[in-house]
């Protein structure tokens, strides 16, 4: 005997219903799975709880996209590992395993980002999540290859603003 | 440019939220970009540009 299902009706979406779809499509184009490792902390972070709410928009647009919650207060190595000193922030990993390891196929992409994802912010989340996942380089090349020999560790920090 | 190079962090850093960050690197407009705490970046870029000012706080001295 089937029973049926309750279907979660999709009421409080932050996203446009046509912005969903057009982000869809982007993701279906994925080729490796990507997880968001959200660091956050229960107590005395404002924008935590927003922040969240932003990515929680994301699984349900691509079955490769998953989110991972490291407390920042109770797991400060996973948040040394990634260079997190403050909350909310997001580290973007490529993860083709079930694990948590390097062995698991986890790929560090390198790319964080500090407070909430809002606005442009979002956007370029969502080019981080594409590119960990797999899209070509925007990167000539000539640049690429530059890159590539940089051999001196660099941070790169790039302010925003969410407007 | 941090997903291609194993020794390259990028940071995208909501400026409003961490204000005391925002201070630290005088953010007065953004975007803002601060490669080591030595070389700024002021405005978009076009890429060229770009990877070559980021590019420069790992070689203070060119050799050749």
């Amino acid at each position: 005997m089937a029973r049926s299902r309750q279907l979660k009706i999709e009421t409080m979406s932050l996203i446009a219903p046509s912005d969903q779809e057009k982000l869809r499509e982007a993701f279906a184009e994925m080729t490796s799975n990507v997880r968001l490792l959200f660091f956050t902390q229960t107590l005395g972070c404002e924008t935590c709880p927003e922040t969240r709410q932003i990515l929680d928009e994301l699984p349900p647009l691509s079955d490769k996209i998953t989110i991972e919650e490291v407390n920042f207060v109770l797991d400060k190595d996973k948040a040394t590992q990634y260079g997190i000193d403050r909350v909310p922030a997001i580290a973007v990993v490529a993860a083709n395993g079930q694990g948590t390891g390097a062995s698991d196929g986890i790929k560090d992409s390198r790319i964080r980002f500090l407070g909430t994802p809002a606005g442009y912010e979002f956007m370029s989340l969502v080019h981080a999540v594409l590119l960990a996942g797999g899209r070509p380089l925007s990167l000539t090349e000539k640049n690429r290859e530059r890159v590539m020999a940089v051999a001196t560790p660099l941070t790169v920090q790039v302010f925003t603003t969410p407007t | 440019m941090a997903f291609v190079s194993p020794n390259i962090t990028a940071f995208a850093v909501e400026a409003t939220e961490y204000p005391d960050l925002a201070r630290k690197y005088q953010v007065s407009g953004v975007p803002k970009t601060v490669v080591n705490d030595t070389v700024e970046i002021l405005g978009a870029l076009p890429q060229d540009a770009f990877v070559e000012q980021v590019l420069s706080a790992a070689a203070p001295r060119e050799v050749g």
